[in-house]
């Protein structure tokens, strides 16, 4: 690899960072704006039109905030934890297949990264809340820890589904099998599944059990200040955008879009990104709707509710698949 | 033994039971409802006012900063100083002190309210029998010492000016502080035995 590539490629990387943190502004503008007229409200209206400057106004805002650190605190694991979920989360969307052709790194195991990426991000929220050494982020972090365990299960097992139709764990390879019709039809169940299971994993109402304002001030982050605890917002909103793009490239079709008219001139890109911001926006739809469950609740709709529906899909989508086998007419 | 709502059989309440029951949870109807009405009010107009640049009227009769009433005759209070407001000020923010003028006659030498104390309750206003004392629409007003919250006599009279008038201030007197019976006829009389509400 010659020099020239190298540069190309921090140039895309840093473009691509760049993209990711800009997004997460305005999806923070854009989540208070629409939570806000669900509940009769208007949001940010004073910085700038309609608020529209509000994410940059906040972003200086927490970049020149005090960095405190609880003097009982271990110092090194919570320097690093708003570190790993950062990482984790930025680093998921090397492997998203934007369009056709494009993704900053072609891995054929693309599933298996975002999935093992989106654990270690679980790592810096637990980690975090641990070394803070108080009560209320402890608490957050454990919760935090028992919500994964239930919930990768559920969600790795809806994925199987589509990997037993698309027969390969490459993201574009399952985006290009979708091109005659989107995963989603097959595995309606999976997708319902997995969409429960991302909110989960994203700690997103309403099962942010591990931040529950109303319980335990802020959850794992709330010793985090200044630019860390922006950190964790970053993950936090990247999070949602790697999920949305996840269940975009498994279940809606990917960069695919309707075949016909002007319809099929318009860039996959496009499709992509809609699809997307779709998803983000069911987020916001389902956060302004159902209050926070309890946590035992939590606990059996995922164990006893997510996890058998998910062995349901992939037991019915491995016996079609079975039978439709040449040879097995 | 006392029923809730919790306690009454699900049947008596209304709501469906068995394989019904079954069949809305599953199929998420409620949450389906929820989303719809979220949805609704995403295209309904917000009832938020962006408050400095878009003031509301305020509602006739609202209590806000005090006043007292000028006597257009005479220019000076119309308050004859017999301390009711005072007495029935639940938070005892009314500082009234008086002397004796000329002929024995009363005379209002200061007239204060701390209007950090006071808790807008009205009761000053009802309880003055001459309709000397009211309470303004004003009710944004802020200032940067304690000083400039301890209206006195002289500002008292400048909020009459400014904030009400004579006319908005006089119907104010006439519609909503009013004694229940008769009217301020005991006016520029200390003697109060004549009046019917005693």
């Amino acid at each position: 690899m010659s020099l020239i590539d190298v540069a190309l490629m921090v140039l895309v990387i840093a473009t691509m960072i760049t993209l990711t943190l800009g997004h997460v502004a305005y999806a923070v503008y854009f989540e208070r704006k629409v939570v806000a007229h669900m509940q009769g409200r208007l949001g940010p209206m004073r910085v700038g039109p309609h608020g529209f400057l509000q994410p940059i106004a906040d972003g200086i805002k927490l970049f020149f905030k005090e960095d405190v650190i609880p003097s009982t605190a271990d110092k090194t694991i919570f320097f690093m934890a708003p570190l790993i979920s950062a990482f984790a989360a930025l680093a998921s969307i090397a492997v998203v297949p934007f369009w056709d052709g494009f993704a900053i790194s072609h891995i054929n195991i693309g599933l298996l990264y975002i999935l093992a990426l989106s654990s270690v991000g679980a790592y810096g929220v637990i980690l975090g809340g641990w070394s803070s050494n108080s009560k209320y982020a402890f608490l957050g972090s454990l919760r935090s820890a028992a919500q994964v365990i239930s919930y990768e299960i559920a969600m790795g097992m809806s994925l199987i589904g589509v990997i037993l139709l698309a027969g390969s764990t490459d993201l574009a390879t399952i985006v290009r099998a979708q091109s005659d019709y989107p995963f989603v039809l097959p595995q309606f169940l999976g997708f319902f599944v997995f969409l429960m299971a991302a909110i989960a994993e994203t700690n997103r109402l309403p099962f942010d059990l591990p931040e529950a304002e109303t319980e335990l001030v802020a959850g794992y982050l709330t010793e985090y200040t200044g630019f860390r605890f922006s950190l964790f917002f970053v993950a936090e909103y990247a999070g949602m955008f790697i999920m949305s793009a996840l269940a975009t490239v498994c279940f809606l079709g990917g960069w695919h879009g309707p075949d016909f008219w002007i319809f099929a001139k318009v860039p996959g890109v496009v499709w992509f990104m809609l699809k997307v911001y779709g998803l983000v926006f069911f987020y916001f739809w389902i956060r302004a709707t159902l209050p926070r469950y309890r946590y035992d609740q939590l606990m059996g709709l995922g164990w006893k509710v997510f996890i058998p529906l998910a062995m349901l899909n992939i037991a019915v989508t491995g016996l079609v698949k079975v039978a439709s086998l040449p040879g097995n007419g | 033994m006392h029923m809730t709502q919790r306690d009454r059989p699900k049947e008596r309440r209304g709501e469906p039971t068995g394989f019904a029951a079954f069949l809305r949870r599953v199929s998420l109807a409620e949450i389906l409802r929820g989303l719809a009405l979220t949805m609704k009010h995403l295209f309904t107009p917000s009832v938020t006012r962006q408050y400095p640049s878009e003031e509301r009227e305020p509602f006739p009769g609202s209590r806000g900063l005090h006043a007292l009433v000028r006597d257009p005759a005479t220019g000076e209070a119309e308050c004859v100083g017999c301390c009711l407001c005072a007495a029935m000020c639940p938070s005892k923010c009314i500082h009234i002190y008086t002397s004796e003028g000329e002929n024995h006659g009363k005379v209002l030498n200061r007239y204060e309210i701390d209007t950090l104390r006071c808790v807008y309750c009205g009761f000053c206003v009802e309880a003055c029998p001459y309709g000397a004392v009211v309470m303004t629409e004003h009710f944004a007003y802020s200032g940067y010492s304690k000083d400039a919250f301890l209206y006195t006599k002289e500002r008292l009279l400048e909020n009459w000016d400014r904030h009400f008038g004579e006319k908005k201030g006089r119907s104010y007197l006439e519609r909503f502080w009013r004694p229940r019976r008769g009217d301020f006829s005991a006016k520029r009389s200390t003697d109060t035995s004549d009046r019917e509400d005693r």
